[in-house]
């Protein structure tokens, strides 16, 4: 009897394709790809929630639209008392660590498949945005360290600025990564687009 | 028209949902409450031509109900709060 080999697909296997050839690509986009992911909700307050955070990791929970990273984790703001956190692939099942740590002070769930992340970087990341994503991304409104939900073209997304390259993670649904991904490509097009990894 | 979110910052209006009205008070179940005091509360509204508190949702950012003071007849918005805050100074008022 032979046995079915289940390979994990990413909702991005397909889409991600470089646009022009010639030149350096004005964008740059690579999958962050099996990460890690769980969605934090502080039940009544957060207080408590936040102490135990500063004693586990020796990090604040930001309050307002901000990403710290400790101990290999990435706390990134969701909306008042709600976070996601991400781990780098490989780590432990995160959603359990956390529900482990956490216990009744915080909703945990596993969102490990339900998002994409991706890293969009390069010298005309900016303009490429600014076609659809409503928001100031200039460095005078939005720097390192700095958290949005927003929307790209029609599409939900929840991003954050990494460095000053500059390069920012976007996390979209997995549902909507078809249409983030048709997005982009029209957007970033006229740069030049190369993917990595 | 701009909505200055309490949690996500100054953004346009295309983020937010509107739902309307942010002054009606839902009526006590049963008991008492006649139906004109249901009617009152489903169905009847005023129709400012100035200020006027109203609920918008910030559907496309940090998905949480705003009580946003706009303007009618200019669409100038004053101000906006957590319709959170709003209800528990409301339910704290005698
Ligand atoms: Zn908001």
């Amino acid at each position: 009897m032979s046995e079915a080999a289940l390979l994990p697909r990413s909702p991005l296997a397909g889409l991600l394709r470089p646009v022009g050839g010639r030149g350096a690509a004005g964008v740059t986009v690579a999958e962050r790809g099996s990460l890690r992911i769980a969605g934090l909700v502080a039940r009544a307050g957060g207080a408590v929630l936040a102490d135990i955070v500063r004693a586990a990791y020796g990090v604040d929970l930001p309050t307002s639209p901000r990403r710290t990273e400790a101990d290999g984790l990435e706390f990134i703001w969701a909306g008042p008392a709600q976070w996601i956190v991400l781990a780098e692939p490989g780590a432990d099942d995160l959603a359990a660590t956390l529900r482990g740590r956490f216990g009744m002070l915080a909703a945990v769930t596993e969102q490990d498949d339900a998002r994409v992340v991706l890293r969009i970087a390069g010298p005309r990341v900016r303009d490429a945005l600014a076609k659809g994503v409503p928001i100031d991304l200039h460095p005078r409104a939005f720097g390192p360290g700095d958290v949005a939900l927003t929307l790209a073209g029609h599409v939900p997304v929840h991003l954050w600025q990494v460095d000053d390259g500059p390069a920012y993670d976007i996390a979209v649904a997995r549902s909507l990564a078809g249409s983030f991904c048709h997005w982009l490509r029209d957007s970033a097009g006229e740069y030049g687009m190369a993917v990595e990894g | 028209m701009r909505i200055p979110c309490p949690h996500c910052g100054e953004r346009g209006f295309q983020e937010f949902a509107y739902y309307g009205d942010a002054g009606p008070k839902r009526p006590a179940h049963g008991g008492d409450t006649g139906e004109d005091v249901w009617f009152d509360y489903v169905y009847l509204r005023d129709n400012p031509a100035g200020p006027h508190e109203e609920l918008w949702y910030h559907a496309a950012g940090c998905r949480t109900w705003l009580v946003v003071t706009r303007n009618t007849l200019t669409h100038e918005v004053a101000g906006a709060r957590p319709a959170r805050d709003v209800a528990l100074e409301r339910s704290a008022a005698p």
